[in-house]
């Protein structure tokens, strides 16, 4: 197994990002002391904006796996869902966030205080199995919390008609009622609005924070992904446009003046799947060749804009296309975006994670392998790995396929350059 | 071996490559992967609905484009696609469930197209508004039938709500006779049985049912061994049945995708035959991709208490995610009835038939203490 490793950070705001977790965390347990209810849903969709134009407090187990593998409680939270009978074989987060719920929650000393206790469950339909499955063992782990069994269509997003949307949009208004039902509070419609219209400016911001990366040499790169945090947990709120205002000065900043993230960028690098949350350092690794990971398909996630002047309408469709963007509900869209992006951040070659956590968006990559190569003649490497269980991990099966790889396309991009 | 003539079913197991093959010479064929698929809407419409088979086969062009942590139906499935096994299919019409098969669809049609590729986006509630949702799912679907000179309408699609319905009951009934010990069939031959109608048109397949049950007696078969319920996803191989029966077990009930769960309940109602075919399909008998993992207990310890089932084995095909996930509070619940479980893994091969036995064997001989 190998050790946590973390990442090597450039930009100063990426260091605030402690302290906006910290006070993520701290925020939900005192809305617990404080009796303000809380709901554990999956990222991803459109019950954030609600539940924060409602006053309420969101925790995101799934978001909650990271943290876990950055703090190194993931052992303890594998092998105690390994001795409820969970297969290896089954999705990491689940099996962490299966593990934490039953055995290191609510003991003292968990890093950040851990997860407050649910008031509220929301059981996605739609989505992955591992995370409909996750919740449901989360609505049994609390029997006190009220159950809300949402339902989404899965459908491709190039696919989506007016009749999916009407049925998200349903949905939407059946959690709004179950809300102010179970906790007596009423939905403002225009703090929805404005909860829209902030997560409407971040996804911009984010946007626009991803564009500098087409610089050369790129001012971010993918060893700062943990900038998603804002986008996965404060979405709707000031607390993520502020902070996305600050990442993206320091980024323009550094792209304007030429800052490169390594002094000497020779290689330009593409990651396809979610990264190894226990060893993010591994970005840095490319850095001994000159290489940067400078586009990755998991930040397409937050590659959307809401109509603000269709509140509800825009988190249906919200719901509707972040998790198909990434997965493989839609592979032809993938795999569009994934061209589209290693053109536009003039990719020299691509990473593709084959991900035994998360086989959605595993599918699919031999076929975007290919089309890299065959349209725009970027050749790519598979490496075997897992986003949460180190067990699943190699870093020297890891280098046997990454250096040589690395030396192909060092001796592309110099003969290029010549 | 029963003496009843099998070789209807058997036959058309056997042979199902080749028949498809001419059938598809006359009428286009489209092939599915999951029970929540709504075959009757696809048979209306004037097409065979054939379950994508499969099997034991050596994998290499699949493994070329997925990884080995994919469930072995799905690999050997897409294996065959590959090798042109399946030119004789129009395409694969799927009720969205698993990931797995999604994605694989997804990849079939990339590199095994062209045809229709259709995962129809099923509801996972049962309120008016998902009612109304699964119409204009099932609307979609007839509309992409129709592009394929598919001819649907209200008397045609009763048709096949009646048809399918009649060759559930036939199903339902055998069922019914092993629950109560009086079906004359090994396991193994039970779900040959069951296979054929996965390829068979489905008169052909109701007819070859009623010769078998008029032939079949109801008579109380010799208690044989110690009853238990299988549970899983897909088991196309037989050999894990007489496995289990030479052991020292029967199979009295199943939850497999190619048994119980595919036929119950036979038929829905409904003020027209689209609301029927829902009313049947969101009420069906629960797979772990659709269902809460407490409802599915629930009907599981009914199936268990109808068969007095003493013990269930769950026989999961490996990175089965639903039916993994399910498990620890599946067997649980269980454990605490006082039902004692064996769960083993295995792939389509049964590669692993030597070791199965002996886990079958010492399982049997606890339960039998």
């Amino acid at each position: 197994m190998e050790k946590t490793q973390k990442s090597t950070k450039r930009l100063a705001t990426a260091r605030e990002l402690r302290q906006i977790v910290a006070d993520f965390y701290l925020e939900g347990h005192q809305a617990k002391q404080a009796g303000k209810p809380i709901g554990w849903m999956p990222p991803m969709n459109g019950l954030i904006e609600i539940f924060y134009a409602m006053d309420l407090m969101p925790a995101f187990p799934e978001n909650w796996s990271p943290v876990c593998a950055a703090f190194g409680l993931i052992d303890k939270n594998f092998q105690t869902a390994e001795e409820m009978g969970f297969s290896r074989d089954l999705c990491g987060y689940m099996r962490n966030n299966v593990g934490y719920i039953h055995g290191l929650m609510g003991v003292e000393g968990v890093p950040l205080g851990g997860l407050p206790e649910p008031d509220m469950v929301f059981l996605p339909g739609g989505g992955c199995i591992p995370t409909m499955k996750n919740f449901q063992y989360i609505a049994r782990r609390f029997p006190e919390a009220k159950v809300f069994k949402a339902d989404l269509p899965q459908v491709p997003i190039e696919n989506i008609q007016r009749y999916h949307i009407d049925y998200a949009i349903s949905e939407i208004n059946r959690i709004i009622d179950f809300l102010t039902e179970v906790t007596g509070r009423k939905l403002d419609h225009d703090r929805l609005k404005e909860a829209v219209h902030l997560s409407d400016q971040a996804c911009a911001l984010w946007d626009e924070i991803m564009s500098y990366r087409r610089h050369k040499p790129t001012p971010l790169s993918a060893a700062e992904i943990g900038l998603m945090f804002v986008m996965v947990t404060r979405q709707g709120t000031q607390i993520a446009v502020d902070y996305l205002t600050r990442v993206r000065d320091e980024v323009r900043e550094r792209a304007e003046k030429g800052i490169g993230v390594i002094a000497d960028e020779k290689v330009r690098l593409y990651w396809d799947n979610i990264p190894l949350w226990y060893n993010l350092g591994l970005f840095n690794y490319f850095e001994r060749f000159g290489g940067v990971v400078v586009a990755e398909t998991y930040s397409a996630a937050w590659s959307i804009r809401l109509d603000v002047d269709k509140p509800i309408e825009a988190l249906a469709m919200k719901s509707l296309m972040s998790y198909p963007m990434v997965s493989c509900v839609s592979m032809k869209r993938r795999k569009e975006m994934v061209l589209r992006a290693c053109r536009d951040y003039s990719i020299d070659g691509a990473i593709l994670h084959s991900n035994k956590s998360c086989l959605p968006i595993t599918l699919g990559q031999m076929d975007i392998e290919r089309a890299l190569l065959e349209e725009l003649g970027i050749p790519s490497v598979i490496i075997e790995a897992d986003h949460m269980d180190p067990r699943n991990f190699s870093i020297a099966q890891f280098e046997e396929r990454v250096n040589p790889f690395m030396e192909m396309l060092l001796s592309r991009t110099s003969h290029t350059s010549r | 071996m029963s003496p009843i003539d099998l070789s209807p079913f058997v036959d058309a197991v056997q042979e199902r490559a080749e028949r498809l093959r001419q059938y598809a010479e006359k009428q286009k064929v489209f092939g599915w992967f999951c029970t929540y698929t709504p075959i009757e809407l696809i048979h209306a419409a004037g097409f065979l609905p054939v379950r994508i088979y499969g099997g034991a086969t050596p994998i290499k062009l699949a493994s070329t484009l997925v990884p080995d942590f994919v469930c072995p139906y799905m690999r050997t499935s897409l294996e065959r696609a590959l090798r042109g096994e399946y030119k004789y299919l129009s395409g694969i019409i799927q009720g969205y469930t698993c990931d797995t098969p999604c994605g694989i669809i997804n990849i079939w049609e990339e590199n095994a197209g062209p045809g229709l590729f259709h995962s129809v986006p099923l509801p996972y509630n049962t309120t008016e508004s998902a009612i109304s949702f699964y119409r204009q799912t099932l609307t979609e679907l007839i509309q992409k039938l129709a592009s394929y000179g598919g001819k649907t309408d209200a008397d045609s699609l009763e048709r096949s709500l009646d048809l399918y319905r009649d060759i559930r009951n036939c199903l339902l009934h055998l069922h019914q006779l092993r629950f109560q010990n009086r079906l004359a069939l090994s396991a193994g031959e039970f779900y040959t049985v069951a296979e054929a109608g996965f390829s068979l048109p489905p008169d052909v397949y109701l007819k070859h049912l009623h010769n078998l049950i008029s032939a079949l007696g109801e008579e109380n078969t010799r208690n044989i061994g110690i009853p238990v319920i299988v549970s899983g996803s897909l088991l196309e191989d037989t050999t894990v049945f007489d496995l289990i029966e030479s052991a020292g077990g029967k199979v009295v009930a199943d939850d497999l995708c190619n048994g119980y769960r595919f036929c119950y309940p036979a038929d829905g109602v409904g003020a027209d035959p689209t609301e029927r075919l829902i009313d049947r399909y969101m009420h069906r008998f629960p797979c772990p991709s659709r269902s809460v993992i407490g409802d599915r207990v629930n009907h599981v310890k009914e199936l268990i208490k109808q068969s007095g089932a003493a013990g269930a084995i769950f026989l999961f095909q490996r990175f089965c995610t639903p039916h993994l996930a399910d498990y620890p509070a599946l067997a649980d619940e269980l454990k605490k009835d006082g039902i004692p479980v064996l769960q083993v893994e295995t792939d389509e091969t049964v590669s692993n038939r030597g070791q199965l036995k002996t886990r079958f064997e010492a399982f049997f001989e606890m339960i039998g203490v």
